[in-house]
């Protein structure tokens, strides 16, 4: 018990450094910065004029049921905030197996699979704090609407921590494919190219067909998304957010397990054979 | 003129050949690009089966325009990708001194080092689009209009060359010329859709400063039989233009390069 | 006519400068502060016909910068420089014809194809007939023993298989002077020996004139009737490879490790040890495990067996060793200014 809590410690510590470190190294990329701000802020005038076009050719108030303010609201969000969620676990593990690391990774003291969260999680907060500057400029700018009550955020922040560990799960078990296959690279432009349909970064999902729509509620790509961002933008009401709170923790429960499971069946196949 | 061309295809030929070995990560590369473009016109086609037009253009309309444009770009994308990795793969490392020792245009040799294949699956979408658009929309397929659908890829794709050259010349400065590349690259997107949803000062920007309005927008409305004009004939001229603006910038980041020699 | 002139070849490049940190960035933005630095300073040099040159010098001495204004790569900031009575950069694509450039650690080939073809691209590049290239193709696979690596792509090639095919790029549209950049480094002993005994036949079959920049004193001394040596951008010699030879060549030097118990006699009496004619200390130090003696002299006034005989009835030697004298430390004491106290007059200095 005290060794894991030990581990904890260092491995908080070790992402208390990185985390520290990540500021210069930004500095030293602020080119890539300015650009990535310059890009978001092209999308986000296209948006704006689409989906204006949008509603006046449709000559109703809402399309799915969504006003053009919220409609607007989410897909910039989305469009800002998204990428931030996203990990690439399988181009990790590609990595780690090419140039076989995994039983050196093994071997530390921390849980492998916790250590990679913590790791992830600190990524994420990160990068959400480089979408800052472009949420101010969405709220000035572009009409951005961010919700006022408590509760709002409140539902935001938790469904985000949920989502995330819903797709670090997801990822976990899908980066064990590296094991079976050296494709990650296609591997992983799969999950992108079907995440980005099913998970509402393109549009809010109640605005796909039906069978669209049931598909992505089977998959595991809305919880990191779209129930967040949705949230956020006033989609839903935070009143809500308990019940989306328990299916995402439901989809943990099972992910966990499964990951955790294939990925020690996996590993033993990597071991054994002395990859 | 002539010798450039064989020359042009004798790197064409070891390119495929380098390709052959890696047949499995072109199939991927296309297929990947394939699949975000699909779900990205999925996007689209869900959102215009819940409206009747979108500023009066159909669904096969906006897919017209699309396949232009990306017809237009994959030009861009087989044949002069090199100009992103100017900065990174030769300026850095040094390799671009060996085009200076070489007795050819430094800049042939850097677009023909390397055929992009990834260039093709974009083709192939382009050409789908434009095709099943045309018979779907019902535009005749006369000498006339083939001619000028050729005309247009071409005034395209001179576009997405020269813009691409002006800010790739800028690698000779800041050798980390990606971004800067990018930041003008991506406002092709703003060409998607037709101009006409866009403000005013968008639309002149997109026809007189990055005309990418030229490279789908103005010929497919040609094409659909929309009134636009002169402006169907005039992006040739702004294209041959812009490429040898472009091409005079180049000069001048050649001549600092030789100056500087970083 | 000259193969290679310069006269008075200058360049001077303009550097920002950046304090460290977001405030050195903040201020280059605004207020950037430029330095001139001087890499080639007033260089005049001719290399005739059929030469083979050594043009030796420390890193960052201006050397590569000099190869760059002869190749055209780089324009001069002052001064005039002829390649074969052409401009080089002026007239770069006429003078790409005429030359053939080694650049040590960058290939010149296609890393993913094989070699044969990279030589086709490269037979296209430069507009060789087809029937001038496969007979050249013949002899240099001949020459360099490349007929088995042909089909080979660049990245399966050892480092030496890599030079031979470096080699045939670089000469196979017959160029009049080749650049040699570094084109032994990192390789053995044996296939040294082999690629410069193909720049010798080369030079003597076809006259062609080489370039060569070197760290290896085996490639000067096998290859070159004349060196060059630059520092800090200016010419500090240049003259036949015979007078360095001479000067420093036949210096050899001893190194003694002497008991600890003559410690106290080192520091004391090092300078009046009895040596033979020939023979001087060169360095002494002391430490606690034992004292060393560094002693240089000219073997064609002594042996290494007299000195070490003469030492050995003064001192307790515990260990020595024989060093000859490497082309970095005869830059060095050229740089410390041993030509210009009267050794060099061969030389221009």
């Amino acid at each position: 018990m005290s060794a894991a809590l030990k581990g904890l410690r260092r491995t908080l510590r070790i992402s208390g450094a990185f985390l520290s470190t990540s500021p210069k190294v930004f500095m030293a990329y602020s080119i890539w910065f300015w650009m990535e701000i310059i890009v978001t802020v092209f999308s986000m005038v296209i948006f704006l004029y689409f989906w204006r076009a949008i509603y006046a050719s449709s000559g109703q108030a809402t399309l799915s049921g969504l006003s053009l303010n919220q409609t607007l609201n989410y897909i910039i969000l989305a469009r800002v905030i998204g990428p931030a969620l996203e990990n690439r676990m399988i181009f990790n593990f590609g990595y780690y197996i090419r140039e076989g690391l995994i039983a050196i990774e093994m071997l530390r003291p921390v849980d492998f699979q916790f250590r990679n969260y913590i790791e992830m999680l600190g990524l994420m907060f990160m990068s959400l704090l480089t979408k800052v500057p472009l949420i101010l400029i969405a709220v000035l700018f572009f009409g951005l609407q961010l919700p006022t009550s408590a509760a709002a955020w409140a539902a935001f922040v938790i469904a985000m921590l949920l989502g995330h560990a819903v797709l670090f799960l997801f990822d976990w078990l899908y980066a064990c494919l590296a094991f079976y296959s050296t494709e990650t690279w296609g591997l992983g432009v799969v999950r992108e190219a079907v995440a980005l349909l099913f998970s509402g970064g393109l549009l809010p999902l109640v605005m796909l067909p039906g069978w669209l729509q049931a598909i992505a509620s089977g998959l595991p790509f809305a919880q990191g998304l779209y129930v967040p961002i949705a949230l956020l933008s006033g989609i839903l009401p935070p009143e809500a957010a308990p019940r989306l709170w328990l299916v995402q923790l439901a989809w943990i429960a099972g992910l966990l397990l499964a990951s955790r499971l294939l990925f020690s069946v996996s590993v033993r196949k990597v071991t054994v054979q002395g990859g | 003129m002539l010798r450039y061309a064989r020359l042009y295809w004798l790197f064409l030929i070891q390119r495929l050949k380098i390709l052959m070995e890696y047949r499995l990560n072109f199939f991927i590369g296309a297929f990947s690009f394939l699949a975000m473009q699909s779900v990205g016109l999925v996007g689209v086609w869900a959102i215009m089966r819940q409206v009747p037009s979108l500023n009066g253009w159909s669904f096969n309309e906006l897919l017209f325009i699309y396949g232009l444009i990306t017809l237009a770009k994959s030009m861009n994308h087989m044949f002069a990708d090199n100009l992103w990795t100017l900065g990174q793969s030769y300026i850095r490392t040094g390799g671009f001194d060996r085009f200076m020792v070489r007795p050819i245009n430094p800049l042939f040799h850097l677009l023909a080092d390397r055929f992009c294949h990834d260039g093709i699956g974009e083709l192939v979408v382009g050409g789908v689009l434009v095709g099943y658009t045309s018979r779907a929309l019902g535009i005749p397929w006369t000498l006339a209009n083939f001619l000028y659908l050729l005309l247009a890829v071409l005034t395209g794709s001179v576009i997405f060359v020269a813009l691409n050259l002006f800010t790739a010349t800028s690698a000779f400065w800041i050798v980390e010329s990606v971004p800067v590349t990018l930041v003008v690259f991506n406002t092709h997107e703003f060409a998607y859709y037709p101009l006409t949803m866009y403000h005013r000062f968008i639309q002149v920007a997109m026809t007189w400063l990055i005309p990418y309005g030229f490279a789908s927008f103005y010929p497919a409305s040609y094409l659909l039989g929309r009134e636009v004009g002169v402006m169907a004939w005039v992006g040739t001229l702004v294209a041959g233009v812009l490429l040898l603006l472009a091409y005079q910038v180049w000069k001048f980041g050649l001549q600092h390069y030789s100056s500087t020699g970083s | 006519m000259h193969a290679i002139q310069t006269e008075n070849l200058t360049k001077i490049f303009t550097v920002n400068q950046k304090d460290p940190g977001l405030r050195g960035a903040v201020k280059a933005l605004f207020r950037p502060s430029r330095k001139q630095v001087l890499a080639v300073d007033r260089v005049s040099l001719s290399v005739e016909p059929g030469e083979i040159v050594g043009y030796i010098g420390v890193n960052g001495a201006g050397k590569s910068t000099t190869i760059k204004m002869l190749t055209g790569v780089l324009m001069p900031t002052s001064g005039s420089v002829r390649v074969l009575g052409r401009d080089p950069h002026r007239q770069r694509v006429a003078n790409a014809r005429e030359i053939g450039v080694v650049f040590g650690q960058r290939t010149q080939l296609w890393w993913d194809l094989a070699l044969i073809e990279s030589l086709n691209l490269i037979a296209g590049i430069y507009d060789i007939p087809p029937k001038r290239y496969r007979e050249l193709l013949e002899r240099f696979s001949e020459m360099l023993e490349l007929k088995e690596l042909l089909k080979t792509p660049i990245r399966n090639m050892s480092l030496g298989q890599k030079m031979r095919s470096e080699l045939a790029a670089a000469l196979i549209h017959e160029p009049k002077v080749l650049f040699l950049d570094e084109p032994t480094i990192g390789l053995d002993l044996i296939v040294k020996e082999r690629i410069r005994q193909f720049i010798r036949e080369h030079n003597q079959q076809y006259g062609t004139t080489v370039i060569l920049t070197t760290h290896d004193l085996g490639d000067i001394e096998e290859l070159c009737q004349r060196v060059m040596i630059i520092d800090k951008g200016g010419m500090i010699y240049d003259g036949p490879l015979a007078t360095i030879r001479q000067r420093f060549g036949r210096e050899r030097t001893l190194t003694f490790e002497v008991h600890p118990r003559h410690l106290g006699d080192l520091r004391q009496h090092a300078e009046r040890m009895q040596l033979p004619q020939g023979a001087r200390v060169e360095a002494q130090n002391g430490g606690s495990s034992g004292g060393r003696l560094v002693v240089r002299f000219d073997r064609t006034l002594t042996s290494a067996s007299q000195v070490a005989a003469s030492l050995m009835g003064q001192v307790e030697v515990v260990d020595f060793s024989l060093s000859e004298p490497d082309l970095a430390s005869i830059v060095r004491q050229i740089y410390g200014g041993a030509l210009e106290n009267g050794n060099g007059k061969e030389g221009k200095v």
